[in-house]
């Protein structure tokens, strides 16, 4: 019982810093991002490349990764999602086919063997007989400094309140005096270092591959959508959901099955309660 | 319905040009065809529900893979004849099409999507995991019943039946239904307003859809003669529906076609040049690029061309 | 404008099959991994060898290559291009399962003489049995998987069993096709040949992020030993052992442990685990014929994979073995008559005397002594000491924590030993 709470949380933590950077880009702009996942994959070989090939220390390695999460978001705002503004499925198609670039350019430069990342931090320790490794808790944490760093600047700092303006009402948001382009080309790029970062360490749980996109950008979808769009502590409730979910049905019922309940909790809960369980549109 | 001598002759025209071409381009080229008649019906598919009334599907090989696996394991599992497995291959997609996802049809934008997209992943990990003795599980199944042999043949059942879908397509939304279900795609409250059942319009469009899907991927899996569910349930696959129907332009008949054709071609006349896995990238990179450039398509692009 | 484009590539691919006078192979297989590179290079170098030496039947040999990206419908479309553009006469394939069950009926539609040196798939050599006519250009140069479950058992009793002194399992498999058919193979026979009774078997989703969860209901079984079955994402399950330490000895079937950049790809993450693998495997003592074709592989290759996996060898001999049936037969063109040529095909190579690696095929009708069975068109092995009929259908390979690998099980071609990861404590 102990064993299924401790890996749940840290699961969870994990899901939540994943999702994060897919959850603020669909409530600023109501776009989704499914090159989302592209970020995570492109951060984890980012790092892969610096600071196991080029054997440079961990830190730059996230820095790295991270800088190049912030240029991938920068770009595709400006290139991609600035051309097709108005239309929301022109963008969400333009991101998918992206997605499928990315995959193929990962192949052509890291070939598709897949590799595993070395932990950021190593070592185990043991709590109430589960084992639990540094780097998932540490990963845990960061998400939890995250999570609460971005509550905290939505609420607080002037660019956050600008973003819940402009998620609220774009139009709005303009006439009294911000610029929704500035504000949307930060938030493309914090998600792209959020997406990098966790990118970094979902690679260091599991693994880099060149179809690895699908599996978080699905994580992200499902805790995204279940939790409604906009919401940081929906987002983090839901992401601890659908991480205990996984976690139990792995351990108590049938592992094979970890997926479908997944899918099943996305497809119910959009039937019935389109706007999430935490909806409301603007971001809070 | 307005029918005009031209149509009569653009459509005659294509039908002699598609079946006269055995006689001019080698076996290789029909191959590459047959893909790219088989790509055009999913397109189609693809189109009548998503181009015409804006409810952007990403669970299209969820409908086509129900049509694949329903045949494929009436005729190798129970010895099915192919005329009696294929319709009700069709039937089985349009009532699980229906029941599945007709509810999430009250869902708009990016939603609908999503549960599409949901309702594919959801399939593909039940197949493998449900009654592997009838599916295949991972490997899928081999040795499936194929309707064709050679490279010709082939090409005349496929092309037969991309054009038959084609222009009942083409001809269906000529009627007042079709105008009405182009409507729901731009206003559906205004559709609404006006007295029609919106609810009835979308059952129809995605009834439409599956049907076609349904019969495509069943004539798809008696072509292939084999069926995996990693490459049918794939996002690689569904890229390919979405991008050839947009590609070559939405809400007309043609563009799909023209899309299929071109990505088909694309992918296959790269192969001489780039063997490898540059291949994909170069591929993807043209279709975003266009894309991006036009996102109309094709067809908005020659028709501006020859205005200007 | 889209005839024009048609028009245009049909004179391409007639230039195309004007210019390829000659004998000309085609390749089929993922050319971005190392499993199908092995395949291809192994091809290569086997063509580079013979025309070096004047071609077969005195013409020239050339080879195509066509991409599948490891997708089935792709290999489809990379078999139809092979056949009816270039018009090869004769195919290699580094076919992962599902690519070849893809494109078998069009192999059997084109009647193209075809080699698999990766998959060891027995559903296929089960279609061999059952219809022969249709198979008959089909060979299948690696011992079936169903032969290396089976010589898997051997080494549980000899190896688990007896010198380990372990008496349960959990199994770990993954819910794979694959998974299911060598965890089945390993439960009906462990416990009544090898005496190890099956705790549990746990299947999981291949997409599984953690392990942990997983971990934890093996080790509530309290079984000695963990048998894992994992071909897809297996890194994912062998570096999360090492990182979780998880204190239970792991051994059994890792597809990505094959190859010598498994070190490198997992950091050095990958210590202490154990696979069976096809032979001949990393670790593995060499004949100088093999150890030849090593030496020229580095020669002409500085890029991964460094040293070949299993199937670049097969390719290599394979593709000398598929030509000599050719000048037997007369060409390609009578399928029968080369099918019956290449099954007469023995490529016996020793080591210091004794037979170390054969290349050749079972009969028709020859019954396999462990498994009662036949396997028509299959790479002949061998499954009882002391080897001296053909190789073993499997060997066992540690990857020790120091990053070197070795070859543990069978005795006869053993450089090492079976150890546990320096955490378990047993």
């Amino acid at each position: 019982m102990l064993q299924i709470l401790i890996q749940g949380l840290l699961l969870s933590g994990l899901y939540a810093l994943i999702a994060m950077g897919f959850m603020l880009i669909f409530s600023i702009g109501r776009v989704l991002n499914l090159a989302y996942g592209a970020y995570l994959m492109v951060g984890g070989y980012t790092y892969f490349w610096v600071s196991q090939s080029l054997g440079m220390p961990k830190l730059a390695g996230v820095v790295v990764a991270a800088a190049v999460g912030v240029l991938m978001g920068v770009l595709k705002y400006s290139l991609i999602v600035r051309t097709l503004r108005r239309d929301h499925v022109a963008v969400e198609i333009a991101t998918l086919m992206l997605a499928v670039v990315a995959q193929a350019g990962i192949v052509l430069v890291f070939g598709d063997s897949s590799k595993v990342l070395l932990p950021i931090v190593p070592g185990v320790l043991n709590v109430a007989g589960a084992s639990v490794t540094c780097n998932i808790l540490v990963a845990m944490i960061i998400s939890w400094a995250i999570l609460l760093g971005l509550y905290v600047c939505v609420r607080q700092t002037h660019t956050g309140r600008a973003m819940q303006a402009v998620s609220m009402d774009a139009k709005g948001a303009a006439i009294s005096g911000i610029d929704p382009d500035r504000i949307n080309l930060i938030t493309w790029g914090i998600s792209g270092a959020l997406g990098a970062i966790g990118g970094v360490f979902f690679a260091s749980y599991t693994q880099l591959s060149p179809s690895m996109w699908v599996a978080p950008l699905i994580i992200s979808i499902a805790v995204v959508i279940v939790g409604g769009i906009g919401s940081i502590i929906g987002t983090l409730v839901v992401a601890h959901i659908v991480g205990f979910l996984e976690v139990i049905v792995v351990a108590e019922l049938a592992p094979e099955l970890r997926g479908v309940f997944t899918m099943l909790l996305i497809i119910c809960v959009l039937a019935s309660r389109p706007q999430g369980l935490f909806g409301r549109e603007e971001l809070h | 319905m307005e029918l005009r001598w031209f149509h009569v002759v653009l459509w005659g025209g294509l039908i002699a040009g598609m079946f006269l071409l055995p006689q001019v381009v080698s076996n290789g080229t029909l191959r590459t065809l047959i893909f790219a008649n088989y790509l055009a019906v999913f397109a189609i598919s693809w189109d009548v529900l998503s181009g015409r009334t804006g409810y952007v599907s990403f669970g299209h090989p969820f409908l086509i893979g129900i049509g694949a696996y329903t045949t494929a394991i009436l005729t190798k599992r129970f010895d099915v004849p192919v005329e009696v497995s294929i319709p009700l291959a069709v039937l089985f997609t349009m009532v699980a099409g229906l029941l599945v996802l007709l509810p999430a049809l009250r869902i708009r934008g990016s939603y609908f999507a999503l549960v599409t997209l949901a309702f594919m992943e959801l399939l593909y990990q039940l197949v493998q995991v449900i009654r592997p003795d009838l599916t295949g599980g991972t490997r899928g199944m081999s040795g499936i019943q194929t309707l064709t042999r050679g490279a010709a043949n082939g090409y005349y059942l496929s092309t037969a039946l991309m054009l038959c879908i084609a222009l009942s397509m083409w001809l269906l939304m000529k009627t007042r239904l079709g105008t009405a279900l182009a409507a729901v795609g731009m206003n559906e409250e205004s559709v609404r307003g006006s007295g029609l059942s919106t609810t009835r319009l979308k059952a129809f469009a995605f009834l439409t859809s599956a049907f076609i899907a349904g019969l495509g991927g069943a004539f798809y899996v008696h072509y292939l003669g084999s069926l995996a569910p990693r490459a049918m349930f794939d996002i690689n696959f569904l890229f390919t529906i979405i991008v050839s129907a947009l590609l070559g332009g939405t809400s007309t008949i043609v563009g799909p076609m023209i899309g299929a054709f071109f990505m088909t071609c694309l992918l296959e006349y790269l192969r001489p040049v780039l063997p490898g896995a540059e291949r994909y990238f170069v591929y993807g990179a043209i279709a975003l690029i266009l894309y991006m450039y036009q996102p109309k398509g094709l067809v908005k692009l020659v028709q501006l061309t020859s205005k200007a | 404008m889209i005839k024009t484009a048609l028009l245009s590539g049909t004179c391409f691919a007639l230039m195309a099959s004007v210019a390829g006078a000659g004998i000309k192979v085609g390749f089929i297989g993922s050319m971005s991994s190392d499993t199908g590179l092995s395949t291809l290079r192994g091809a290569e170098i086997a063509i580079e060898e013979l025309n070096a030496d004047g071609g077969v039947m005195g013409e020239q040999i050339t080879l195509v290559s066509a991409d599948t990206g490891q997708d089935p419908t792709e290999g489809v479309r990379a078999y139809e291009y092979l056949a009816e553009t270039e018009e090869v006469d004769f195919i290699i394939s580094g076919s992962i399962d599902d690519v070849s069950l893809g494109w078998l009926p069009r192999m059997q539609e084109y009647r193209i003489p075809t080699l698999d040196t990766w998959t060891s798939y027995i559903g296929i050599i089960d279609m061999v049995v059952e219809d022969p006519e249709s198979m008959t250009p089909y060979f299948m140069n690696i011992a079936s998987d169903e032969a290396l479950a089976t010589l898997y058992i051997n080494f549980g009793a000899d190896v688990l069993k007896k010198k380990m002194g372990w008496d349960s399992v959990v199994i770990l498999a993954e819910d794979t096709a694959f998974g299911e058919a060598i965890t089945g193979l390993v439960t009906e026979a462990l416990a009544p040949v090898a005496g190890i009774e099956v705790k549990e078997i746990i299947t999981y989703d291949v997409a599984t992020v953690d392990f942990a969860p997983i971990f934890g209901r093996a080790q509530d079984t309290e079984a000695d030993f963990i048998y894992q079955v994992s071909s897809v994402n297996s890194q994912v399950v062998s570096s999360q052992y090492v990182k979780l330490q998880v204190p239970m000895a792991m051994t059994g079937v890792n597809v990505s442990a094959l190859g010598m950049e498994y070190w490198e790809d997992t950091g050095g993450a990958g210590g202490g685990i154990s696979t069976l693998s096809p032979v001949p495997s990393i670790g593995f003592k060499l004949d100088p014929v093999s150890q030849e074709f090593v030496d020229a592989y580095q020669a002409k290759y500085d890029s991964r994979p460094l040293l070949p996996h299993f199937n670049g060898f097969n390719a290599y001999h394979g593709l000398k073995q598929a030509m000599a049936a050719a000048e037997e037969a007369g060409g390609f063109d009578n399928v029968e008559a080369w099918a019956e040529a290449m099954q007469r095909q023995d490529l016996v190579l020793d080591l210091d005397g004794q037979l170390w690696l054969r290349y050749a095929f079972w009969g028709d009708d020859e019954v396999e002594p462990v498994t009662m069975r036949t396997y028509p068109h299959n790479a002949r092995f061998d499954l009882s000491e002391p080897f001296d009929d053909a190789q073993p259908s499997m060997v066992v390979v540690q990857w020790y924590e120091d990053g070197t690998a070795a070859v543990v099980y069978p005795d006869k071609y053993a450089t090492g030993e079976f150890t546990l990861p320096s955490w378990v404590s047993k």
